[in-house]
């Protein structure tokens, strides 16, 4: 009986929905976290009678036909990467972005990484890095006795250094964006790979086209709507629900068959 | 007698397939730009089986059942806003146009994204169509707009208008999976300053869950109670066999 599989693709689309959402969820307070949610699309149709068929001799056709669709299916799960609230931390390398750009990090392997989280720290050299460690690009270092770090808007580290009035350049910080966001693959702790579908990064320094600025002593906040959310988790449950009761109509359906034999 | 199971049978058939298409339309309960279908049945009169043995009680014609055909609801889903740029949603009876290596598709679905090179696509990677091709975007352009009409800018200006078609008779669009519609004839587009595109939001499914949660309730009944008539149709027979065949001549 079909209608057993089209409601187990309906009942599995709404897992997929539970799982993305409960991911959500779980990190409405990690810093710089992008929403993901889940596209559905139908599935094929089986045409019993198209329509168009002639009916008669005299010409006239069907004006409709007999269709029947064979479920749903998940067609993606898009990020969004829609700028999260910015909160004030008042420490001086917490730095959030305001624009559509990400920081590059040099993972251990060389590789770049992407993030937005801008919650770095220096390590024991007084280098830039994120609180995993992984450099800022730029290898920026901040002398052990350098006072009032400052981090503009267009990613330009300054400090005052001892016996000197004049604040004195450290170094800049970049940003890369890149035409299609929704195609960087997560890695996890809050980084991002450039791939195929996401296209080369264009890097530049913040304040230039489209790369937006910087703003420190804040953080992003993760753009995670909580009202939302939760909304979403009620409609996905209830559509479970649904589903799960088209399984047991046709499962009395077939009951009723079986016991006419 | 026999007429009585198969009438019944008819009716049992055409309620799988409408259980069939009521399974459809809830596993898309949640599918962006869905547009729940619906079964229509007739009645199928058999002409041939008649007997004209006895004058004054004719044998009647005998009404099957038969599902003549599906058609979609068309009428507008609930719009959600998602603040997500890409998504638009159409507020009217328009179509996006979706450019497909089948050929040209219909889309409510309005969820797209930007492919590598910047095209506007849906999530299959089809283009999405303007009045003048695909909707290109250079890599350093932001703050992607579509007004009212269609017509989407970015920081660097206007890009082309979004192609909205309408169809005199939706009825002759064919669903073909994947949110997307064929067009058996041809659509009218949408003049500039006509149309109803909301951007950042999202039509949803116009499944009602409520209605569809009724219909199939109704339809396990309809199967049982027939079920039930055709079982007794069948004791009866027996019951007539057992009888006949006890009668001592």
């Amino acid at each position: 009986m079909r209608a057993l599989y089209v409601a187990a693709t309906g009942m599995l689309a709404q897992e997929t929905n539970v799982g993305v959402i409960s991911n959500n969820i779980a990190n409405m307070r990690t810093t710089a976290y992008k929403r993901q949610r889940v596209d559905f699309q139908d599935l094929l149709y089986q045409s019993l009678r198209r329509a168009g068929s002639t009916t008669s001799d005299a010409g006239t056709t069907a004006p409709v036909g007999v269709e029947i669709g064979s479920g749903v299916k998940t067609a993606g799960t898009p990020r969004i990467f829609s700028q999260g609230p910015l909160q004030a931390t008042e420490k001086t390398y917490d730095i959030a972005i305001r624009g559509e750009g990400f920081f590059r990090i040099e993972m251990p392997d060389g590789e770049i990484a992407y993030t937005r989280d801008g919650s770095f720290e220096l390590n024991q050299d007084g280098v830039l890095v994120t609180v995993d460690g992984y450099e800022v690009e730029g290898g920026i270092t901040i002398p052990a006795d350098a006072t009032g770090v400052g981090i503009n808007g267009d990613g330009v580290v300054e400090a005052t250094l001892p016996g000197q009035t004049a604040p004195q350049q450290l170094g800049q910080i970049q940003l890369s964006r890149f035409i299609n966001t929704s195609g960087l693959e997560s890695k996890g702790e809050n980084l991002f790979r450039e791939t195929e579908a996401s296209g080369p990064p264009q890097t530049d320094n913040p304040g230039s086209e489209s790369m937006g600025t910087l703003v420190q002593f804040h953080l992003e906040a993760a753009n995670v709507n909580s009202v939302t959310e939760v909304s979403d988790l009620i409609s996905a449950q209830r559509a479970y629900e649904m589903n799960a009761r088209v399984v047991t109509a046709a499962d009395e359906m077939l009951q009723a068959t079986t016991q006419m034999i | 007698m026999e007429n009585a199971q198969l009438v019944g049978l008819s009716r049992q058939m055409a309620l799988r397939r409408e259980l069939e298409v009521v399974a459809n339309n809830i596993a898309n309960l949640g599918t962006a730009g869905f547009k729940s279908e619906q079964v229509k049945f007739s009645e199928y009169l058999m002409p041939v089986a008649s007997a004209e043995i006895f004058p004054n009680n004719r044998d009647k014609r005998l009404s099957y059942v038969e599902d003549r055909a599906t058609w979609q609801d068309f009428s507008a889903g609930p719009i959600q806003i998602t603040n997500n740029q890409l998504d638009l949603a159409i507020d009217g009876e328009a179509f996006f146009a979706i450019q497909t290596p089948e050929g040209v598709r219909y889309t409510r679905n309005g969820q797209f994204q930007l492919d590598t090179q910047g095209t506007l696509v849906t999530n299959e990677g089809y283009p999405v169509m303007s009045t003048s091709g695909p909707i290109q975007f250079a890599d350093t352009e932001t703050a992607i707009t579509v007004g009212k009409d269609g017509t989407v800018s970015t920081d660097q200006g206007p890009r082309g208008r979004l192609l909205l078609t309408t169809f005199g008779d939706p009825q002759s669009l064919v669903a073909t999976g994947s949110s997307m519609f064929r067009a058996e004839g041809i659509g009218a587009e949408l003049a500039p300053g006509q149309g109803g595109i909301q951007q950042y939001a999202v039509e949803k499914s116009n499944v009602q869950a409520v209605v569809e949660t009724t219909r199939l309730v109704e339809l396990t009944r309809a199967y049982s109670t027939l079920a039930q008539m055709m079982q007794r149709g069948d004791e009866l027979r027996r019951t007539a066999i057992e009888r006949l065949g006890d009668v001592t001549a």
